[in-house]
């Protein structure tokens, strides 16, 4: 479904992602865990193209949302005149090695010494072309595929609750007005808010809040959700209600990718639980092999001081 | 001695003639010059809070930059006499190079006033209606500059009592009754020739401006109290 390949993010001078790469399938619930700074909010703000990646690719399905990274792909690399030009010189310098020993070699030098530049010839500057064709999708497109769900709510202050979902199905013509507002309805029926319908969200608790941000984003039926440290903002007594409505969202089936500090949650909701620190991944596995028998230094480090 | 004056100035149907006069034209220059100004300064806000996600606003970004440099950078009055005497200076068309150059000058603080306005708005909500699928002008339409709108009333009332108050200064190019250059101030000077005390015409001058500057006050008042009702707990 979304799958990241080797994105780095750098904010100025400060590195935050340094080569993170993961898959996430249809109808997982992926939890990423790490201590602050570690960079799991800035992965998941990648994947909506919230904030752009550096460097690397983020494809959703068979959609890239990203720039081509020419140096994900091999076949890119071996149309540049950098590589023919160190072709040749390999080839004359070493004539006892074989083409492909040849060609690894110079791939795998081009990789690590960021040789590419940024113009390559009439050939490589097509072949990115036909690529970036290939598989563009407008991200606004793409983003109505993916729901997201902010730390601090951000429910649109200026609308009522009903406005707030039906905003963006009307307005990109997914629904009609009727539609739109039928199903809102629906939704603030099912977490027992209707009567808010017409409130404005400065009259709401954090909870309540967070719970109809989370409705807001399941009305553009997304095929994906992504939420960001959605309970870290509420008082712990409204912490419960969000949760249960998210317990509520996975068991329909959704596929859920959860940056939070719950472990608990995590443990019963996770299919896969990815462990970062340092803008990168240090570990990924099952819940249970997760917390039972951590692997990495740091994780063993960390569980010890959050559980 | 100065109350017979105010008096003899009152009673003069003549006199208070070219203070209603003054009056109106004053009105009239600062209501075109303040919707030049504030055309003119949303278009550079948007611009200016445009070119940081949009590579092809750079080039139009630093032109704003440059209007508002310049016309913030020097004084108003050289400002007149360079469009009026120079750029502008097209016989008749004194009075209407004034309200554009009034205009122009409010434009770019009103363009400032609106991008703080609109980046005071806190930055979840751009990103929320992003990454709904919204583009950039629909969430900026529908959700920002609403509430940006709230934060940018008073300071835009603000701006336009000072533009009121600066186009007293028309008349250094110039005034005659019966064009829009004579002002309140031109009318004040021009009743002084009758009664010799500047005191006097000036505080007749000085309860106009002030009845027009309380009526603004009163407007913009009004207005904030009707966009803040969504702000109610």
């Amino acid at each position: 479904m979304i799958s990241v390949n080797n994105i780095f993010k750098n904010f100025d001078k400060v590195e935050v992602l340094k080569g993170v790469s993961c898959t996430i399938e249809k109808g997982e619930k992926v939890v990423i865990i790490g201590p602050s700074g570690s960079g799991k909010s800035t992965l998941l703000r990648c994947m909506n193209l919230l904030e752009t990646p550096t460097y690397g690719e983020i494809w959703l399905d068979d959609k890239l949302l990203t720039p081509i990274d020419p140096y994900l792909h091999f076949e890119v690399i071996r149309l540049s005149n950098t590589y023919r030009k160190m072709m040749e010189q390999a080839k004359a310098a070493s004539p006892e090695k074989t083409e492909e020993e040849l060609d690894q070699e110079i791939i795998q030098k081009i990789k690590a010494e960021d040789l590419l530049k940024k113009h390559e010839g009439k050939e490589y500057k097509e072949e990115i072309r036909r690529l970036f064709k290939q598989s563009y999708i407008d991200i606004n497109l793409a983003r109505q595929k993916m729901g997201m769900v902010f730390q601090h709510f951000n429910l649109f202050n200026n609308l009522t609750v009903l406005k707030n979902l039906t905003l963006a199905p009307v307005m990109l013509k997914l629904k009609t007005k009727e539609e739109a507002e039928a199903k809102a309805m629906e939704l603030l029926r099912r977490i027992g808010l209707e009567d808010k319908a017409n409130a404005y969200p400065a009259t709401l608790s954090g909870g309540q809040k967070q719970r109809i941000a989370i409705i807001r984003a399941l009305a553009m039926e997304p095929d994906v959700m992504l939420f960001d440290e959605p309970t870290s903002a509420l008082d712990p007594e409204m912490v419960g209600e969000v949760l249960a409505l998210m317990k509520q969202v996975a068991d329909e089936g959704m596929t859920m990718v959860i940056v939070t500090h719950e472990m608990g949650f995590a443990k019963e909701v996770a299919s896969r639980i990815i462990f970062m620190d340092d803008g990168k991944i240090k570990e990924e596995n099952t819940p249970t092999e997760f917390f039972e028998r951590p692997k990495n230094e740091r994780l063993q480090e960390f569980l010890s001081k959050v559980l | 001695m100065l109350f017979e004056d105010i008096a003899k100035i009152l009673s003069d149907g003549e006199l208070m003639g070219y203070y209603f006069t003054g009056f109106l034209n004053t009105l009239a220059l600062t209501f075109f010059a303040a919707l030049i100004g504030l055309v003119l300064g949303f278009i550079v806000a948007i611009v200016k809070i445009a070119a940081d996600n949009y590579k092809f606003m750079k080039v139009p970004a630093v032109i704003c930059n440059l209007y508002t440099t310049i016309f913030r950078g020097t004084p108003v009055a050289l400002q007149l006499f360079i469009m009026v005497f120079a750029v502008l200076a097209i016989p008749g068309f004194k009075p209407y190079a004034a309200i554009i150059t009034f205009g122009i000058n409010s434009g770019a603080y009103v363009s400032e006033n609106i991008r703080a306005g609109i980046l005071s708005v806190d930055k979840g909500q751009m990103e929320a209606g992003r990454a709904l699928g919204l583009g950039w002008l629909a969430t900026m339409t529908r959700i920002i500059i609403p509430q940006a709108v709230k934060n940018i009333i008073p300071a835009i009332g603000n701006e336009m009592i000072a533009l009121l108050k600066e186009t007293s200064i028309v008349g250094m190019v110039g005034s005659t009754i019966g064009t829009l250059t004579f002002d309140l101030n031109a009318a004040s000077s021009t009743v002084f020739r009758s009664v010799p005390n500047f005191l006097a015409s000036g505080i007749i001058a000085g309860c106009f401006y002030l009845v027009v500057v309380y009526l603004l006050v009163f407007l913009v008042k009004l207005i904030e109290r009707r966009l803040r009702a969504s702000d109610k707990r």
